[in-house]
């Protein structure tokens, strides 16, 4: 009787152990999941799906004023079934939207990953009357079925270039 | 000193077990949604419950 209570309770752990398995794996594994890649300035971030998920939904790219900012977005469907939707990416300004990027429709098979790359040109942004010194906030929105990623895109004046100072006549 | 080979291997064995699962929990932890990280939550608590009970029972 005693052996039996024991292995009982050896059983009910390993029942434990692979009941956080499968959550693991069907709750932390399968889905959908995206991510975005922005080189600006030289310099390359990689957005996960995971920091959505944190209490600050947004994240912010600073780039400078007439500079080509590169975007890829990175879809990954680990289900079983075929993922298809439209993507569609703007551009806004105070709950405004100020240009449509792209869009696509997009279908990717069980456990594929697809990508879409753009080229976002800041010149295209700016009104032709801002003055150099200005500064421009807008949001990058990455939209597809129920998902929606925020980008803030701080278009910041270019550095001025450093005036060499003559030496003072001795 | 006389450790039996078998041993230190199964100590190995059961050492890269432990950081194979410790990787993956830390690697898929932030995929969960809040229901599966209670979940896991429970079901850990619970399976360290039951490990006592079946190390206790055994005269540990």
């Amino acid at each position: 009787m005693a052996i039996k209570r024991r292995n009982l309770y050896l059983y009910l752990t390993l029942l434990c152990f692979f009941g956080i398995i499968a959550i693991f794996i069907a709750d932390g594994y399968m889905g959908v999941y995206d991510t975005v890649y922005i080189t600006a300035e030289e310099r390359e971030q990689k957005i996960e799906a995971d920091v959505w998920q944190r209490n600050d939904p947004y994240w912010s790219v600073g780039i400078t004023q007439g500079d080509k900012t590169f975007l890829r977005y990175e879809i990954d469907n680990r289900r079983f079934s075929s993922y298809e939707a439209d993507i569609e990416v703007t551009i806004w300004q105070m709950q405004e939207k100020v240009s449509d990027v792209l869009s696509r429709h997009i279908a990717i098979g069980a456990f594929k990953k697809d990508q879409i790359e753009w080229t976002l040109d800041t010149a295209a942004l700016i009104p032709p009357d801002a003055q150099p010194e200005q500064r421009f906030d807008y949001t990058l929105t990455i939209k597809h079925g129920e998902i929606e990623r925020n980008i803030i895109l701080y278009i910041n004046p270019p550095p001025y270039p450093i005036k060499a100072v003559p030496a003072p006549p001795r | 000193m006389n450790i039996r080979l078998e041993y230190v291997l199964f100590g190995f064995g059961i050492l890269f077990c432990l950081a194979g699962v410790g990787y993956l929990a830390a690697e898929y932890v932030k995929h969960l949604s809040e229901a599966g990280k209670l979940a896991s939550l429970l079901l850990t608590v619970a399976m360290f419950a039951f490990l006592s009970k079946y190390f206790e029972d055994i005269g540990w």
